[in-house]
């Protein structure tokens, strides 16, 4: 075969300049466990392992052609100063997949991904499609914010969904010790207020135009909820439903309790294991159980944003890297006995 | 009850623990009784009358009894301080739990009544008890002192 | 999957052979285990028919395991059973929805980085250990505590075990995590097992079942022998307790039936198989004349029900699932009748 493959001959600009306004590209990763490790003053901590699986770019949209859906009228002054990035993970047979799917990975030469992520970006942040994205994207001490989809526990009532008090076990109560009780009162208000908080379905529904979470400062998903990308062949708006719902534009409720996605800000990175891609993160708390797919991005939080400049654009991928980072604070398991000194 | 029907139908495996049932959380409350364990005069009369001291007082936000927490007890018919030196309840790992809550009394300026404590002493009331110390207030250590044994 | 033993004698003599079993008298239907097969290996160890006989291309290798029409599968008990015992943190979480199997590869190699550091023993739940800690509360910053082990539990680098002793008149109770990197050595003072999984009724036991001097020496056992189980039965301090250990069906205490009262011991009877009141067709499974039963099958379970009714009645400790094959035909039974 004469013709070569578009990946073998990807260019990184390397010499792309970070600073603090910029943006990177995130990854995505797949929640695997969690378990215990200790730091060196003996404490145990929990934490969450997350794999980087298979990441490469698909597609990068400059500013100026991003026009994403709109669901509401925007408020967003940076609208055409950020880009989008999308990435890929984990490859599938093509044979499973609508063609139209496939058509939006024949530009870049790459076999389908099954889940799609779409990043936003500054500009001088944009990789070239086919660079594949690695663990090493990120150091031991970086924080990230992580953005997954909740646990689903079903239809739930109020005391779980919503934290409400209940009613007395005794003293009188019969049949309605966990009822939400007076949900508004007569006269012109004479109906169900929208918004009340009621029984229903609690983590990760699965209903298209459900609740879903918009946070003011969450730009990056603000549009998440409907993927549309050009097909440069037949120039047709394509709807992906892989993983990511669609909503039709429906009307939007902030919630904050039973949201179906849900990011977890500043989470530190205790370990990298460059061999597995896997990354171990302080902490229990990330949303989704044993399997789920998670969105890593880097912090928004102020104090734990990037001071010095992270991999940028991404970490070469290299393969005379160590196998391990592991952060100062923590003990390795092939390190000698914890030993205390007398003061 | 639900354990033994589920250690009946799964003996050996772990997985049969799907319906969760509490036990007991033998909780420092309120009124609880405790065991003196120090030679205090009073303390060893009340225990030898089989009338042990009652709670009625924990000096804490929670008013349940940590290790380490200080306590006001109904002994004999007065009110006396004391220290928590060892719980029943479930404590983290290397901290030791012990058969009863056992209790040290002190009197305002921290120092023990007694001049010797009958029981093993968890080490880690060494920090907690010197965390407490104050320079002007009371001091907590020399209870410290008068321990015989710390496991 | 099982593969069929040829009925040819010659043939299925070669495959009793190459099993190392000897060849049954009988002319029934075997069955071999296929999980011992290696169809792509070229090496075939014990090829039945590699002379002589036309050896069938799926037919490679026989397996280790003759498998009788009765479902009845002879196994020699493996080292994997052995370990499974002795190191229990390695076997897979019990909740399947917590496994990965990358998790768990890591989790592994981080546990045999640390049993490369220290020495991480052998113990089950009744041996005698002595654990010392590096303990930043400490006056020298050791602590060394001995005791008998109550309580393993835990997978992964979760695993947790408990110590009891009893120390100047008070019980005092420890729980340490088997990887924590602060301990620095674990001794086993004396290897050994109790008659049951949890020994959490030695806090109700008398004081001197879990006393054990901080000084004791450490008792080596020959080699290869086989783990000592410590038959004693533990004698338990008068009721009030903290659990009601007379339902649990302990081992390792001594008379509790004597320790209890007439209601305590009905109730124990009818908590022993809770959902017996519930079985609808418990009445009709054993008294029943099904339609084609043989007489001998009727009258078994004639007897047995008479037998355990009767067995109920005395509030005796009989159970009255005696004969699982007889049940087993009798379910056997219904669920013709009912088609």
């Amino acid at each position: 075969m004469t013709s070569t493959s578009p990946l073998a001959n990807v260019q990184i600009n390397f010499n792309a300049e970070w600073n603090p306004r910029t943006r990177r590209v995130g990854v995505i990763a797949r929640k695997i466990g969690n378990y215990p490790i200790w730091l060196k003053n003996g404490k145990k901590v929990q934490t969450t392992l997350l794999q980087v699986i298979d990441n490469h770019v698909i597609k990068y949209i400059p500013p100026e052609e991003f026009k994403p859906m709109l669901i509401r009228k925007p408020n967003w002054r940076e609208k055409r100063t950020l880009g989008c990035l999308l990435v890929g993970a984990e490859t599938i047979d093509p044979s499973t997949v609508t063609k139209d799917y496939c058509g939006l990975f024949n530009a870049t030469g790459m076999l389908p991904k099954r889940y799609l992520c779409r990043f936003m970006i500054t500009p001088n942040a944009a990789l070239p499609p086919g660079t594949p994205l690695l663990a090493t994207h990120y150091r031991v001490g970086d924080y990230l914010d992580i953005r997954a989809k909740t646990i689903d526990r079903g239809f739930q009532g109020v005391m779980k969904r919503w934290g409400f008090k209940g009613m007395p076990a005794s003293h009188g109560v019969t049949k309605t010790h966990r009822r939400p009780g007076n949900i508004g009162s007569g006269g012109g208000k004479a109906r169900v207020w929208p918004g009340t908080k009621m029984p229903g379905h609690m983590g990760n529904s699965t209903k298209a135009g459900s609740k879903i979470e918009i946070a003011g400062s969450e730009i990056e998903w603000k549009f998440a909820t409907r993927i549309e990308i050009e097909n440069e062949n037949k120039m047709k708006k394509i709807k992906c439903v892989i993983k990511i719902r669609i909503s039709e534009g429906k009307k939007m409720q902030t919630d904050t309790s039973t949201r179906v996605w849900r990011t977890l800000r500043g989470v530190k990175i205790l370990r990298i294991d460059t061999k597995h891609n896997v990354l171990w993160t302080l902490g229990v708390a990330i949303p989704g159980e044993t399997g789920a797919m998670c969105y890593l991005f880097d912090t928004v939080l102020p104090l734990r944003r990037h001071k010095e400049p992270p991999p940028f654009p991404t970490h070469p991928p290299s393969a005379d890297l160590p196998i391990e980072y592991i952060h100062e604070s923590v003990h390795d398991f092939s390190d000698p006995t914890i030993t205390f000194e007398d003061n | 009850m639900f354990k033994t029907i589920l250690h009946k139908i799964h003996p050996v495996s772990q997985t049969a623990r799907t319906i969760h049932t509490t036990s007991c959380l033998n909780e420092v409350r309120l009124l609880c009784r405790l065991r003196v364990v120090d030679n205090s005069e009073i303390g060893k009369q009340a225990m030898a009358e089989g009338k042990p001291p009652r709670i009625i007082c924990v000096y804490n936000k929670q008013r349940v009894g940590y290790i380490g927490d200080r306590v006001l007890v109904a002994i004999k018919g007065q009110k006396k301080k004391g220290i928590l030196v060892g719980l029943k309840q479930t404590q983290n790992t290397k901290v030791p739990k012990f058969d009863s809550n056992n209790v040290a009394l002190i009197d305002d300026s921290g120092a023990p009544l007694g001049t010797r404590i009958h029981a093993p002493i968890p080490t880690i009331l060494r920090t907690i008890l010197k965390e407490r110390t104050h320079t002007k207030g009371a001091d907590y250590t020399k209870l410290l002192s008068i321990a015989t044994k710390f496991v | 999957m099982f593969l069929n033993v040829p009925q040819d004698e010659k043939r299925r003599k070669k495959w009793f052979q190459a099993v190392l079993r000897d060849n049954p008298k009988t002319k029934s239907n075997f069955f071999c285990c296929e999980d011992h097969f290696d169809f792509e290996c070229s090496g075939r160890r014990k090829n039945p028919e590699e002379e002589g006989v036309a050896a069938p291309t799926e037919e490679g290798e026989a397996s280790e395991t003759v498998q009788e029409r009765s479902g009845r599968c002879v196994r020699k008990p493996s080292l994997a059973e052995e370990y499974k015992q002795a190191y229990p943190e390695f076997l897979p979480d019990p909740n399947p929805k917590w496994r990965n199997s990358l998790r768990e590869k890591l989790e592994r190699m981080d546990m045999l980085k640390r049993r490369n550091q220290i020495d991480i023993p052998e113990f089950y739940v009744g041996s005698i250990l002595a654990v010392t800690i590096s303990d930043p509360h400490a006056q020298g910053k050791t602590n060394r505590f001995v005791g008998i082990c109550i309580e393993r539990k835990g997978c992964g680098l979760r695993a947790e075990f408990t110590l009891r002793n009893v120390v100047d008149h008070h019980g005092v109770e420890v729980r340490y995590e088997l990887y924590d990197p602060t301990i620095q050595q674990i001794q086993v003072l004396r290897l050994e097992k109790r008659l049951d999984n949890k020994l959490f009724y030695l806090r109700d036991a008398l004081p001197e079942y879990s006393t054990f001097p901080f000084d004791m020496e450490p008792e080596i056992l020959p080699e290869g022998a086989p783990i000592p189980v410590n038959p004693i039965k533990v004698q338990l301090k008068k009721r009030p307790w903290l659990e009601r250990w007379e339902r649990q069906e302990l081992q390792g205490v001594y008379k509790i039936s004597k320790m209890i009262n007439k209601k305590q011991k009905k109730n124990r009877i009818l908590r022993r198989e809770p959902w017996v009141k519930y079985d609808l067709m418990k009445e009709y499974r054993l008294t029943a004349g099904v339609i084609g039963w043989p007489a001998a099958r009727r009258a078994r379970a004639q007897y047995l029900y008479v037998k355990c009714s009767k067995a109920h009645e005395r509030e005796t400790e009989f159970k009255f699932v005696t004969c699982p094959n007889t049940l087993g035909s009798v379910g056997h039974a219904v669920r013709r009748a009912v088609a």
